[in-house]
């Protein structure tokens, strides 16, 4: 029993011994061979960047060593892909017909169909790197893949490699937000810019709803002019949540000259399509904004009232002047959004300061700002001040004001 | 003495922007030094008086921001021109690097001839007269 123990430990031992000798053998040999590779591709790379560099129609093969081996193959494409973070413009280009001469394009389309996820998504990757046009089919087909992880770094991809092969299929893919997030392929077309406009303008008819939800967030997004007049269109949608985000999209694109329709939009029965108006409005400005806003600041519904409020905050001076005009108002809501957005624009701390003005006309008028605020009943912050504030003078004034009997 | 001589630093700590960029600026004629970091480059600078740094903001040790302070406080080294190349695309970043002295900003990725063009002409503007020392 005692020796069966013995041979047991010392068994056990032994293995664990040959497996760590095992193990290590495997990592001098893996470091060996990294070292290896290091030194090779240090011989290769400038030959690899003076292509890159170069101007002329000399292709990458014309650089290498000849002929050319597998290792060299994958090295050069290393030195390539850490080459193509760093650069655009021509050598951009030329890098990516690099890519095609290596072969390496092929192979990573290959690879797309790999029983491994992880290789697929890897090489749905590195054909974004790539951008080479003639990956735009393989990654629409990859879009379709089981793994979310290989749908995602396909659309990546698409959205680098740009061009209306690319793009046409990522603005279909708003059409499926069941089967993947919508958000992300929206966020990758934003990446793109005004290549997406004209596949957005062209496509929009024929999205489902949700889709075109998400088309017009992203021609919103982008800013551009060109899209104004769908978006408008869109503005008079039956459905009033595209009506909502066409307004909000107006918005982002930013241009006075949709005062107009945004104006129009604050009178929609439906309260969402309200709100996005207002905080749109904010956005652009123009003629006619600011009483719009200090229109809707009457609103039956909180949100449209708030965000009015905020609009008007936004706006700048004139939006500023109108939310204290609105303190007179007759309309309870409308002062008392009035009075929380110019407590968050710290505009009362502004005035609270000239509570110890030296110059009696501004400490009157702070002290009848104050005393109208404490009328409307929203004392919670001034009385926080009256404790807090940095200025004695202020402090006392104010506390002298809010013990007055109302 | 022509341009293709001068004498240019790059100083990044990405070993593949030093290579890259090395091999470009050799590769049209200008004799090229690299250092991995901020300290290093400042070392370099006080003792190669290049005609041009070529410098990244992102760095151990001393940050591109030190490094143009270290370049502007050194009375050897005060006239050199400094070319920032680097990710950071803020307004802040880049107005605060020309604010401390930066002649140049670029952003990475970078396009190569955008970058010769204004490395050609930062040569031309600042070319004899300054400090800048040439092989020839």
């Amino acid at each position: 029993m005692h020796d069966l123990l013995i041979r047991l430990i010392a068994g056990t031992g032994a293995l664990l011994g040959g497996l760590a000798l095992l193990i290590a053998f495997n990592k001098a040999l893996r470091e060996m061979r990294e070292a290896l590779d290091r030194r090779r591709r240090a011989l290769l790379e400038p030959a690899i960047y003076e292509y890159a560099n170069a101007t002329g129609h000399r292709a990458i093969l014309d650089y290498l060593p000849k002929p050319l081996s597998r290792r060299d193959r994958r090295l050069a494409e290393a030195a390539l892909l850490d080459a193509a973070r760093v650069v655009k413009g021509e050598s951009r280009d030329r890098i990516t017909a690099a890519f095609e001469a290596l072969g390496s394009v092929r192979v990573s389309i290959l690879h797309l169909r790999s029983q491994r996820w992880w290789k697929r998504a890897e090489a749905a990757e590195r054909l974004g790197l790539m951008r080479s046009r003639a990956a735009a089919e393989p990654l629409v087909a990859a879009m379709n893949d089981p793994m979310g992880e290989v749908r995602i770094r396909a659309a990546r991809a698409l959205g680098i490699i740009r061009g209306t092969t690319s793009i046409r299929p990522l603005v279909l893919a708003l059409t499926d937000p069941s089967r993947w997030s919508a958000i992300r392929v929206a966020e990758i077309l934003i990446g793109t810019g005004t290549e997406a406009v004209d596949e957005l303008l062209a496509a929009y008819d024929s999205l489902p709803h949700l889709a075109r939800i998400s088309a017009l967030d992203v021609l919103g997004r982008i800013r551009s002019l060109k899209a104004a007049g769908l978006i408008r269109k869109a503005l008079k949608d039956p459905h009033p949540d595209i009506r909502a985000r066409a307004a909000n999209a107006l918005g982002h694109v930013g241009d006075p000259g949709f005062a107009a329709d945004l104006t129009e939009a604050l009178r929609d029965p439906e309260w969402p399509v309200r709100a996005m108006a207002a905080k749109a409005l904010g956005r652009v400005g123009g003629q006619g904004a600011i009483a719009a806003l200090c229109e809707a600041l009457k609103d039956r519904q909180w949100w449209v009232r708030a965000n009015a409020a905020e609009a008007l905050r936004l706006v700048g001076p004139a939006g500023r002047d109108a939310l204290i005009r609105m303190l007179d108002a007759d309309d309870t809501y409308a002062r008392h959004q009035a009075v929380a957005q110019l407590e968050e624009g710290r505009i009362i701390d502004e005035y609270l300061a000239d509570l110890a003005s030296a110059d009696p006309a501004r400490r009157e008028a702070a002290i009848g700002f104050v005393e109208k605020i404490i009328r409307l009943e929203r004392v919670d912050h001034l009385t926080q001040q009256a404790i807090d504030h940095a200025q004695e003078g202020v402090r006392l004034a104010l506390l002298k004001i809010l013990q007055r009997p109302a | 003495m022509g341009k293709e001589q001068a004498r240019i630093l790059i100083v990044d700590d990405d070993p593949i922007i030093r290579r890259f960029v090395g091999t470009l600026l050799a590769h049209n004629g200008y004799e090229v030094h690299e250092a991995e970091d901020g300290e290093a480059g400042l070392r370099m600078a006080a003792s190669l008086l290049p005609r041009l740094v070529v410098l990244d903001l992102v760095m151990p040790y001393k940050d591109g921001f030190e490094v143009i302070n270290g370049l502007k406080d050194d009375p050897s080294t005060r006239r050199v021109p400094i070319l920032i190349l680097s990710v950071k695309d803020r307004e802040e970043d880049v107005v605060k690097a020309l604010n401390l002295g930066a002649d140049d900003y670029m952003i990475k990725p970078f396009s190569t001839q955008e970058l010769l063009a204004r490395i050609r002409k930062i040569l031309e503007r600042t070319a004899p007269g300054g400090t800048g020392c040439t092989t020839s």
